[in-house]
């Protein structure tokens, strides 16, 4: 899939993601399991901000104005670092897209 | 708060460096979707059921918990992520404790009951956990005290029986 300003993300039905103690951690489930011995994830807070913006509605585009006017920062910048997010998710099976 | 432009804010998670009460909220969170949830058992207050370094996987509880179930639960007492047997159940809660120590945890309530232990495996097969019928046995001898002492003179005999289950 190509990643693009407009693409539209949501949290795949293959991970369970909690934030626990302002910590996001993400369990992928590997064959209808969650295995801890396969691969726990985190983000740091960019990460963070940016997976709890992806609710299957919102564009990349639109999560990048709201981050950029909620934490004061470059949108161009911010932009660039939410679609190398969504391609890294994307390839780990993480994220979905909308067509 | 500014964001950086940091590229790497995805990151593989040192299962180590999780505080038990966090990875006990992950395992919550997974098996509130009715998913099971596999990991790493460090310890050996569970031997030689559970020896350290098996693999786990703790399932919901659908059904009511049952004396000598294998439970994973937070310690009220000491807070930590435990997966110890039920001993003894009453209006209390459950009395819970570790198949190879003397103490037991006290009394549990039900709340503090994250899942029960559905398979343990050893070097990739499954062993045997006492949680068919024997379990009554076992979780009887373990509440009074029997089980380590049992465990210590009579399990290097019945090892051997049990062949590949351990």
């Amino acid at each position: 899939m190509d990643i693009k300003p407009s693409s539209i993300f949501m949290p795949s039905e293959d991970v369970v993601a909690r934030v626990i103690e302002d910590e996001l951690i993400i369990v992928p489930l590997v064959a209808g399991i969650g295995d801890s011995n396969d691969e726990l994830y985190t983000m740091n807070e960019t990460g963070k901000a940016i997976w709890l913006r992806l609710d299957g509605k919102k564009t990349l585009s639109d999560i990048a104005v709201e981050l950029s006017h909620e934490f004061n920062a470059d949108i161009d910048m911010i932009e660039h670092d939410v679609l190398g997010l969504m391609e890294e998710l994307t390839s780990r099976k993480i994220v979905v897209g909308q067509e | 708060m500014s964001l950086s432009a940091s590229k790497y804010v995805y990151t593989k998670l040192d299962l180590h460096t999780i505080p038990g009460l966090t990875f006990a909220g992950v395992m919550e969170s997974v098996l509130k979707k009715n998913i099971p949830f596999r990991f790493t058992a460090p310890g050996i207050s569970m031997t030689p059921f559970i020896r350290d370094g098996d693999v786990i996987t703790i399932e919901p509880v659908a059904i009511p918990l049952r004396r000598g179930d294998v439970v994973a639960f937070v310690n009220p007492f000491s807070e930590k992520l435990t997966v110890h047997r039920i001993i003894n159940i009453s209006q209390a809660g459950y009395l819970i404790k570790g198949d190879n120590i003397s103490d037991s945890d006290g009394r549990v309530p039900f709340s503090s009951i994250i899942g029960r232990v559905a398979c343990v495996e050893h070097c990739g097969q499954k062993v045997w956990l006492g949680i068919g019928f024997e379990r009554i046995i076992i979780a009887w001898l373990s509440q009074h005290g029997l089980l380590p002492i049992l465990m210590r003179r009579i399990w290097p005999l019945i090892k051997p029986l049990l062949g590949k289950w351990f």
